[in-house]
């Protein structure tokens, strides 16, 4: 019965999402950058010099432009670009996914719990998210990473992560401000009901939409910084990533040779970029009934 | 009454916050693997000298003398020598400050201005063609690459078409000749153009979106109807009524996506090679010149305060005693 409540809001949702030109064509590129991120796990099948890190072809030994055999050409030790493509747009996703699911993990729960307690714990939670706001996330990352050696794409991830989760937590905690005090909240405590319970069972329901929101815009962010990091050095050298491919042909001295080269990284970053922007525009709207009513009229 | 206790409680909350920053910079390099004398002295120093400098910093005193060692140090402007330069950095931050300065204010200058003329005229233009164009050109600026979109100016502008410099500020023969001032001037600006425009270009993105929507917000309130119904011109309504209101959380974003501009401003002077503080971050760090990458960051961070400064100087100026909360960025 709950159950089928859920899926009745989503599929009414889902039809207002859909039907938002902006979230449609968001949901176009998304997956088409799926579908290359899942063909990268069959390409090196395919021959092992498509192999985005260690293929190299033998007949090659200088950047190629775009051939049959190599769709988007070769760098210059003869690595195909097209199969570094793919693997980026793996890469992106991983980063951009679960670096957004851990901020807004954190930043849903500090956001819960500094607007339902308030007091001491709210200031100091809100003032801590305050001064990480501010911070250039970037800038942290490479003064990180010179202190401590290049890192794992996880431990990017995570720290993405820590720098990115203040702006959610300030918006849940708002909502949890309003709800708080709803009768259905005060229901529930004079039934007895833990504060734990309250949190997580009454708030966070209601809560989570906005977090998926907010989600979708931290998705964004943490591509465009991991993609900035591997593009200055500092990326996990084990992984190809957009980034990692900039870097490559730019440290190589080939970016006025080799346009082939220098523009499908790019252009893929901003494409998936705007598609999670577009997608969070889209759900804004299934959100927020006030901005529907607008774009109808 | 009011105002002032509240500049003052932002004003102990910014001392608060640097102080945090502060120190957790301090621990960060001390904690952090590896020797930490490494991190303070330069390891190619000869006994004498490396004596010298662990004295002055009192790396062999316990941590907490060590800490109060590192204030005094701060404030009396002695972040100690760069392994690279060998020269004092305080005197290496203070050369390449204006030059970050020049290339950050005029781009976020003109940026804002763009962003605020246009934003206010695609949604005065709801829904029209023009709107659309401008939103989703917007939207591109915004999600832009910015190294990339930089490298890519650079080839186009730079090296297919001769129009620009590839990098740098000022072309050789005018550092040795006696070249007049405006020559000289004129030649800088020449070489700027290019990363002006990249800053340009991302900021301009989300200044109009964020117009934008101030705007669709504030034509909606009553007043605008109040002088709709009072006669009043469309135009004066547009922009004496509607825009001058809606530009105030553009103003304020200025200041609060800083942290984001400073991203964008490290890379942008990495790729032209402009000789700013970011393009110095990233230098000291892939080098490993802890003193320079310390004080580059110390900066940063007392820069990202700044504009808490100026919001809370400038704010009972406009608001004449109203107070406000900082709008959250739209965006971001």
């Amino acid at each position: 019965m709950l159950k089928n409540h859920y899926i009745q809001r989503f599929l009414k949702g889902w039809k207002i999402f859909i039907q938002n030109p902006l979230g449609k064509m968001g949901v176009v590129i998304l997956v088409v950058f799926m579908l290359m991120a899942l063909a990268s796990f069959f390409v090196p099948h395919i021959n092992p010099m498509y192999d985005p890190m260690t293929g190299i072809d033998p007949d090659i030994k200088i950047s190629t432009g775009p051939s049959l055999t190599h769709l988007l050409g070769t760098d210059n030790v003869g690595r195909d670009l097209f199969a570094q493509l793919l693997e980026g747009a793996k890469v992106a996703f991983i980063v951009g996914l679960s670096s957004a699911f851990f901020s807004i993990v954190i930043g849903t729960v500090i956001g819960m719990v500094s607007g339902y307690a308030g007091g001491m714990v709210d200031t100091i939670l809100m003032r801590m998210a305050d001064i990480i706001m501010v911070m250039p996330s970037l800038v942290i990352l490479l003064i990180l990473s010179s202190l401590f050696g290049q890192f794992n794409i996880w431990i990017i991830v995570f720290i993405i992560a820590i720098m990115r989760w203040p702006a959610v937590s300030r918006v849940i905690r708002s909502q949890t401000l309003s709800l708080k005090h709803r009768p259905f909240i005060e229901a529930s405590r004079v039934a007895g009901a833990s504060h734990l319970r309250i949190i997580f069972r009454h708030i966070m329901p209601n809560v989570l939409p906005l977090a998926f929101l907010y989600m979708t815009f931290r998705v964004t962010s943490a591509i465009l910084v991991e993609a900035a990091l591997s593009f200055l050095g500092f990326g996990d050298p084990s992984q190809v990533s957009w980034g990692m491919m900039l870097q490559w042909v730019w440290k190589s001295g080939h970016m006025f040779q080799a346009p082939y080269w220098l523009i499908p990284p790019g252009v893929s970053i901003s494409l998936l970029t705007l598609s999670f922007y577009m997608l969070g525009r889209a759900m804004d709207e299934v959100l927020d009934p006030r901005l529907r009513k607008e774009g109808q009229s | 009454m009011r105002n002032q206790t509240y500049i003052l409680g932002k004003l102990v909350e910014i001392t608060i916050i640097f102080f945090v920053i502060m120190t957790a910079l301090f621990f960060l390099f001390r904690l952090s693997p590896g020797d930490p004398i490494s991190k303070v002295a330069d390891p190619m120093l000869t006994p004498e000298d490396m004596r010298y400098i662990i004295e002055q910093m009192g790396l062999d005193k316990p941590i907490w003398e060590q800490y109060v060692i590192y204030l005094k140090n701060f404030f009396t402007g002695n972040f100690g020598v760069s392994f690279h330069y060998g020269e004092p950095v305080f005197k290496i931050i203070r050369e390449r400050l204006g030059w970050t300065v020049l290339l950050f204010t005029s781009s976020t200058i003109l940026a804002a201005f763009a962003g605020v003329f246009l934003g206010k005229i695609a949604a005065w233009n709801k829904g029209s063609r023009l709107d659309n164009v401008l939103s989703i050109s917007a939207l591109v600026c915004y999600t832009l690459f910015i190294p990339w979109f930089a490298l890519l100016l650079l080839w186009v502008f730079g090296f297919k078409l001769g129009l620009f410099p590839l990098g740098g500020i000022l072309s050789p023969e005018l550092w040795v000749g006696n070249a007049s001032w405006f020559v000289r001037m004129l030649d800088i600006l020449h070489h700027m153009l290019l990363p002006l425009m990249t800053l340009f270009v991302i900021h301009l993105g989300s200044y109009l979106l964020l117009m934008r929507s101030s705007m669709l917000s504030v034509l909606r309130e009553d007043y605008i109807i109040t002088a709709r119904a009072k006669g009043l011109s469309e135009r004066v309504i547009r922009n004496k009524h509607a825009a001058k209101n809606a530009a105030l959380p553009v103003v304020t974003s200025v200041g609060l996506s800083l942290a984001f501009s400073i991203n964008g401003g490290a890379l942008t002077e990495q790729i032209f090679t402009w000789p700013g503080i970011g393009r110095e971050l990233i230098f000291a760090v892939s080098n490993n010149d802890y003193p320079l990458a310390q004080a580059c960051f110390l900066l940063i961070a007392l820069v990202v305060c700044w504009p808490i400064w100026l919001w809370i100087f400038s704010m009972p100026i406009w608001i004449r005693g109203l107070p406000i909360e900082p709008q959250g960025m739209v965006l971001e």
